[in-house]
C-alpha cells in the first residue's frame, strides 16, 4: 500500500517537473514608441508611468536630460528618449508620457511619444541584439519577435546609467 | 553581530567618551595637582580600560594601561606629586592609549605599537621618589585579578549612581572572564573582603541583584548614607550606600527595613537617626553640591535613527509649505466663508506644531561644543611647551550647543586655526615684552549663537596680520599679481592666507608653514555654509570670527528669478540684496562691476553662471544678491527676488550628482523643484564665465561672417499664399533665403526654434491667430531681436496703422500694392545686403 502510495507521489512528481520544462517563461513588457520605432521594457522595471508634468531644467548637463521633476517628494531626473538617441526632438503631445524606470537605487523617468501596449512575450521569441553594436555600448537587451513586427527590448540599468 | 563584538563596540565607545573627558583634566591636575577629584576621575579611565582590556585580551593595552594605573593610584593616595616631566610620562601614555585604542577600532586588535618604552618611563617616574612601588608591583602578576583587587581601592563615595552601575557591570564582565581564564582565585584573597573571585557565576549574580535591591531601597529612602559609611567600611560592597540619591519622593520607610539588605554579613549598624523629610531635603542639596549625584537623564541613540526622523520633518515641513500655499488660494478664492477661519486655525496650528517639532528634533541631534573645545587645552600646552612660549587658552561658550555633523567638521579647521596663532601669531616672550605686551601670550576662544548662526571666534593677542606683508609674500609666491595687489583692500588682504600654497612662516615646523593648513580651513568652513571674518591689527592680535549656521538639513534660502527659472540661494550666505540702475554697472577688465557703499563689488549674471537662455528682455532695473563665503563676496545679479522661505535639501541623486554650482534641489510649496545654488561652487565659477551684463545680447556677436548671398535669411510672415510668392518671386533675385511662415504664432515658433538667424522678417498686419502688430511686439520682447528689422508689409495705409506699426517696433512700412524692385531695396537696405557677394 504505501509502496503504491510513493509510486504514486513520484509520477506525480515527474509530471509536474516536466510540466515545468512544458511552460517557457514568459516575459511580460511594456511597449512603447520612441520617434519612429517601438520599444519595450520588462515591466518589473517599471515604477510607474505618469502623464507630463512640469519639470526644471538643471544646468550643466547633456541636452537630453530634460531636467528634474517631483515624483511625490522625490526629484528624479527626466530624460529625452528623443534626444537620448539621436532623434529631432518634438513637442509634448497628449498621448506623451513619462516612464518611471528603476533599477535598485536608480530611478529616473524617460519622456516616450506614446505607449502601445503591455506585451507578454516567451523568452524563446527573444533574440540577441544585432551583431552591430558592441556588447558593452548597446542599449539593447535583445529583439522580441512577434507575428507582425520586431520590438527593440532596451537594457534598463544602461538607460540609467549615468553616462556623463 | 556576535556577542564578543557587540561588547567590544560598547567598550570603544565607552572608552572613547572617557579619554574626551581625560584631556581636560589632565591640564587642569596640572595646575591643581592636590585635586583629589579630578586625580580619582582620571584613575578610574585607566582603570575602567585597563578592566575591560583585560577581560576582551587586550594584552598591549592592558600592560599599559595597568602601568599607568599604577602611577595614578599612587598620585591618588599623595606619594607621588605630579610634577610637569611626570604630567609629560602620563601624557604621552594616554596618547599611546589613543593610538592603541584606534588600532582597536579599525583592526580589531591592539598588536602593533611598541609600549614598553613608555612602560618603562611610568615606571620610572613611579619608582623614583615612592618606596610603595615595591608593594604594588606584588600584586601586579596576575593583570586580570589584579583588576579585582583594585576595586577596593575604588573611591565609591565619590561615584555616581550610573557609575556604580557602570562599576557593577564591570565586575561581572570581569568575573566573567576570570571564569574563563579558570584563574587560581587564591592569588587575590589578601583581603578580607568577601573573595569575589572564589565566588561561582551565581553568587556573583546573586551578589549584584542584591546590590540592585540595596540602591532601590535607597532610593525610596532617600536618605544621605554618609554617616553610615564608616560602619561598612569592612565590606567592599557597601559603599555603595553612600550614594546621595535626590529623586525627589518624600515619604521616609523605616530605615530598619533597609539595614537587613544591606549588609547581611556585616554587622548590622547602628540604624542612622531617622530624617525628617525637609532634613532629607538637605541633604539632597549636599548631595548635589558634591556633584557626585549626576541624575541627568540620558539615553543613546543611533545617529541613524535621528537621521531618519530629521529626514521626516523635512518631508513634513515640505507639507506644511504647501498646505500654508493651498490655504493662500483657497483663502482668495472663497474670501469671506465661514470655514476659512477653521482652516485658518488648522494652518497655523500644523505650520506652529512643525517649526517645534523641527527645533526639538534638531536639538536632540545638538551637542555642546565643548566636544571640540576639549581637546585644545591640551594641544595648546603641547604647543607652548613645543615652541617654547607661554600661551594661555581661555574658553567661552563651551556649552553652545549646535548640529552633530557640524561639530563634527569644525574640528579640524580650529585645530588649524588654533596652530596657526601660536605658531605666527604668539610671539617669543622675549618679543613680547620688548613690545610692551605681557611675556604670556593669550588665545581666546568663544562660541557663541547669533541668530540662525553659531559664532566662533579665535582671538589671539600676538603681533597681529600684515596686509602689506602678506601682499608681498603672495606676488613672491606667484599667488596673486602686484596688479591685483594693488587693489586689494585690507580685508581682501588677510584672506590671502586661506589661498593654497600660502605661508608666512619663515621656517617649516613641526606645527605650521607648510601652506595646506589654513586652505583647509577655508574649504570645511565653505563646506557648512560658513564665512569667515578676519579682523587684525599690527602689534595688537588678531581675531577669526567663523560663522556657521545650526543645522544643514532645513535651511532658510532666498528665492530669487531670472527669466522663467527660479533658485533658491542659502540665507546663511546672503549679506544683502540690493536694487540697482543698470548705469550702476562697470566694465573693468571685462568684469563686471559695481559700488557698494565703499567697496568695489564684483558682479555676475546668474544667468551667465546656469546657462539660462535671455529670452526675455531685461528691464532697467535689476537686483543684485550679495554673497559672503569664508572671506570673499561677490554680487550676484537676478531679475527678480521672490522671498525668502524654509527649504529642505534634497540631493539631485545618483545620476545628476555634482554638477557645479547646484547643491541640491528642493521642492516648493506649489509641487515644483527649485535648484539649490552652490554658493561656494558659484563664486568659483564667477571667476571664469564671461561676463554679458550691461553689454548688449551676446548672440548679436554670434553673426557669423557673410560669405554668400545665401547666408541671409529672411522671413515672410503672410496668410495669403499669393502675398507670399509675390513676396518670394520679389526676393528671389538677391539668392538669399527665404522662410515663410502663415501667421504671427507660427513666426514666433520658428524663431524660437532657432534653426535660422534672420536678418529680417517682413510681417502682414491681418492675420489670423496673432496679427502683425502683436507679433511684432513679442519679438521684441526677446532681447536678442531688439535689432531684428521687422518690416511691415500692408495694405493698410492709414496714419494710425502707421502710428502703430512704429509702437509695436516695425522699422518700415510697406503699403500693398508694391513694386518687386521697391521690396527688394527696402529689404536689401535692412539687412545691409553686401552687393559683392
Amino acid at each position: 500500500m504505501s509502496e503504491k502510495l510513493q509510486q504514486i507521489i513520484s509520477k506525480q512528481n515527474k509530471t509536474l517537473m516536466g510540466d515545468d520544462k512544458k511552460v517557457d517563461e514568459v516575459v511580460q513588457l511594456v511597449g512603447f514608441i520612441v520617434g519612429e520605432e517601438e520599444f519595450s521594457i520588462p515591466i518589473l522595471s517599471i515604477q510607474e508611468i505618469i502623464k507630463p508634468i512640469e519639470w526644471t531644467r538643471v544646468p550643466q548637463i547633456p541636452k537630453y536630460i530634460l531636467g528634474v521633476f517631483n515624483l511625490r517628494g522625490s526629484v528624479i531626473p527626466l530624460i529625452d528618449l528623443r534626444a537620448r538617441f539621436g532623434l529631432q526632438t518634438q513637442k509634448h503631445t497628449d498621448e506623451t508620457r513619462f516612464i518611471v524606470l528603476k533599477n535598485g537605487e536608480d530611478v529616473a523617468g524617460f519622456v516616450i511619444d506614446r505607449l502601445t501596449e503591455a506585451i507578454r512575450m516567451p523568452k524563446r521569441d527573444i533574440g540577441p541584439a544585432p551583431d552591430t553594436v558592441s556588447e558593452e555600448e548597446t542599449m539593447i537587451d535583445g529583439v522580441g519577435k512577434q507575428a507582425d513586427r520586431i520590438i527593440t527590448i532596451l537594457k534598463v540599468h544602461k538607460l540609467l546609467e549615468r553616462n556623463f | 553581530m556576535d556577542e564578543f563584538e557587540e561588547i567590544l563596540q560598547d567598550f570603544l565607545i565607552e572608552a572613547f567618551e572617557l579619554i574626551e573627558q581625560l584631556d581636560q583634566d589632565l591640564v587642569e591636575l596640572e595646575t591643581r595637582p592636590d585635586d583629589l577629584d579630578l586625580l580619582n576621575r582620571i584613575f578610574r579611565v585607566a582603570h575602567t580600560i585597563k578592566g575591560a582590556s583585560s577581560f576582551l585580551n587586550f594584552d598591549v593595552l592592558t600592560h599599559l594601561t595597568h602601568h599607568m594605573e599604577n602611577l595614578l593610584n599612587m598620585a591618588r593616595h599623595g606619594d607621588l606629586i605630579i610634577e610637569p616631566n611626570v604630567m609629560d610620562v602620563i601624557l604621552e601614555s594616554i596618547d599611546l592609549m589613543k593610538a592603541l585604542l584606534v588600532r582597536i577600532r579599525d583592526t580589531k586588535e591592539d598588536a602593533g605599537l611598541d609600549v614598553s618604552e613608555c612602560v618603562v618611563r611610568l615606571d620610572f617616574v613611579a619608582n623614583g621618589d615612592s618606596a610603595s612601588v615595591s608593594e604594588v608591583k606584588v600584586s601586579v602578576v596576575v593583570p586580570e585579578v589584579e583588576a579585582v583587587q583594585s576595586e577596593d581601592e575604588l573611591d565609591y563615595s565619590s561615584m555616581s549612581d550610573e557609575e556604580v552601575e557602570a562599576e557593577i557591570e564591570r565586575l561581572l564582565v570581569i568575573k566573567n572572564a576570570e571564569a574563563k581564564a579558570k584563574h587560581d582565585a587564591k592569588n587575590s584573597v589578601q583581603e578580607e573582603e568577601p573573595d569575589y573571585s572564589s565566588m561561582s557565576d551565581e553568587d556573583v549574580e546573586a551578589e549584584i541583584e542584591r546590590l540592585l535591591v540595596i540602591k532601590n531601597a535607597e532610593a525610596k529612602a532617600k536618605r544621605n548614607a554618609q554617616s553610615g559609611t564608616q560602619e561598612f567600611s569592612n565590606e567592599s560592597v557597601e559603599p555603595v550606600v553612600s550614594i546621595p540619591v535626590s529623586a525627589p519622593i518624600v515619604e521616609v520607610p523605616p530605615v530598619v527595613q533597609v539595614v537587613p539588605i544591606v549588609a547581611p554579613s556585616a554587622p548590622p549598624p547602628p540604624p542612622p537617626p531617622p530624617r525628617a523629610p525637609r532634613e532629607a531635603k538637605d541633604a539632597k542639596d549636599d548631595g548635589e553640591a558634591k556633584g557626585a549625584a549626576n541624575v541627568e537623564q540620558t539615553i543613546r541613540v543611533d545617529v541613524k535613527r535621528l537621521d531618519h526622523l530629521m529626514n521626516l520633518i523635512g518631508e513634513l515641513v515640505l507639507g506644511k509649505n504647501r498646505l500654508i500655499k493651498i490655504n493662500d488660494d483657497v483663502e482668495e478664492r472663497y474670501e469671506g466663508e465661514a470655514f476659512l477661519e477653521e482652516l485658518n486655525q488648522v494652518v497655523s496650528i500644523v505650520s506652529l506644531v512643525t517649526t517645534d517639532l523641527q527645533i526639538a528634533v534638531m536639538k536632540t541631534r545638538m551637542l555642546p561644543i565643548g566636544k571640540v573645545f576639549n581637546k585644545f587645552p591640551r594641544m595648546i600646552r603641547d604647543l607652548s611647551r613645543e615652541l617654547n612660549k607661554k600661551i594661555e587658552l581661555e574658553i567661552t561658550g563651551e556649552d553652545t550647543e549646535l548640529d552633530k555633523s557640524i561639530v563634527e567638521e569644525i574640528g579640524d579647521p580650529l585645530v588649524h586655526i588654533i596652530r596657526n596663532s601660536c605658531d605666527h601669531g604668539i610671539e617669543i616672550g622675549d618679543v613680547r615684552l620688548a613690545a610692551g605686551k605681557e611675556e604670556g601670550g593669550t588665545i581666546q576662544l568663544k562660541a557663541y549663537h547669533e541668530g540662525n548662526h553659531i559664532v566662533i571666534q579665535i582671538i589671539d593677542d600676538g603681533k597681529g596680520l600684515d596686509a602689506d606683508m602678506l601682499k608681498m609674500k603672495s606676488i613672491e609666491k606667484g599667488i596673486i599679481t602686484e596688479k591685483e595687489a594693488d587693489q586689494m583692500s585690507e580685508k581682501e588682504a588677510f584672506g590671502l592666507i586661506f589661498r593654497p600654497g600660502f605661508s608666512t612662516a619663515a621656517t617649516v615646523t613641526s606645527v605650521s608653514g607648510r601652506g595646506v593648513g589654513m586652505d583647509v580651513v577655508k574649504t570645511n568652513i565653505e563646506k557648512l555654509n560658513g564665512m569667515i571674518d578676519i579682523d587684525s591689527e599690527v602689534g595688537y592680535g588678531t581675531s577669526m570670527k567663523l560663522k556657521i549656521p545650526l543645522t544643514l538639513a532645513i535651511i532658510q534660502a532666498l528665492l530669487v528669478g531670472v527669466q522663467e527659472e527660479y533658485y533658491a540661494i542659502p540665507l546663511a550666505s546672503v549679506l544683502e540684496t540690493v536694487r540697482i540702475n543698470k548705469d550702476d554697472i562697470y566694465t573693468v577688465e571685462s568684469r563686471s562691476v559695481m559700488r557698494l557703499r565703499d567697496e568695489v563689488l564684483s558682479l555676475v549674471h546668474i544667468g551667465d553662471i546656469f546657462e539660462v537662455e535671455r529670452v526675455f528682455d531685461n528691464s532697467e532695473h535689476a537686483y543684485v544678491v550679495v554673497l559672503g563665503l569664508a572671506e570673499s563676496k561677490i554680487g550676484l545679479i537676478v531679475d527678480t527676488l521672490i522671498g525668502q522661505e524654509e527649504i529642505v535639501i534634497k540631493s539631485l541623486g545618483e545620476y545628476l550628482k555634482g554638477i557645479e554650482g547646484i547643491a541640491g534641489a528642493t521642492i516648493r510649496g506649489d509641487g515644483g523643484v527649485t535648484l539649490i545654488v552652490d554658493v561656494a561652487a558659484l563664486m568659483q565659477m564667477a571667476k571664469s564665465v564671461k561676463s554679458t551684463v550691461g553689454t548688449e545680447s551676446s548672440s548679436t556677436k554670434a553673426i557669423g561672417a557673410k560669405n554668400s548671398a545665401t547666408d541671409y535669411c529672411v522671413m515672410i510672415v503672410d496668410d495669403s499664399k499669393t502675398d507670399r510668392t509675390i513676396m518670394r518671386k520679389s526676393l528671389e533675385p538677391l539668392g538669399i533665403t527665404l522662410v515663410e511662415a502663415t501667421d504671427g504664432v507660427e513666426a514666433l515658433n520658428i524663431l524660437k526654434q532657432g534653426d535660422h538667424y534672420f536678418d529680417a522678417m517682413l510681417i502682414d498686419i491681418e492675420m489670423p491667430r496673432m496679427d502683425g502688430y502683436t507679433c511684432a511686439t513679442e519679438i521684441k520682447k526677446y532681447n536678442k531681436y531688439k535689432n531684428l528689422p521687422l518690416i511691415a508689409v500692408t495694405s493698410r495705409s492709414g496714419k494710425a496703422d502707421r502710428m502703430r506699426g512704429v509702437e509695436s517696433g516695425m522699422v518700415e512700412y510697406i503699403t500693398k500694392p508694391y513694386s518687386p524692385e521697391y521690396l527688394m531695396n527696402v529689404v536689401k537696405r535692412n539687412i545691409k545686403f553686401n552687393e559683392g557677394l
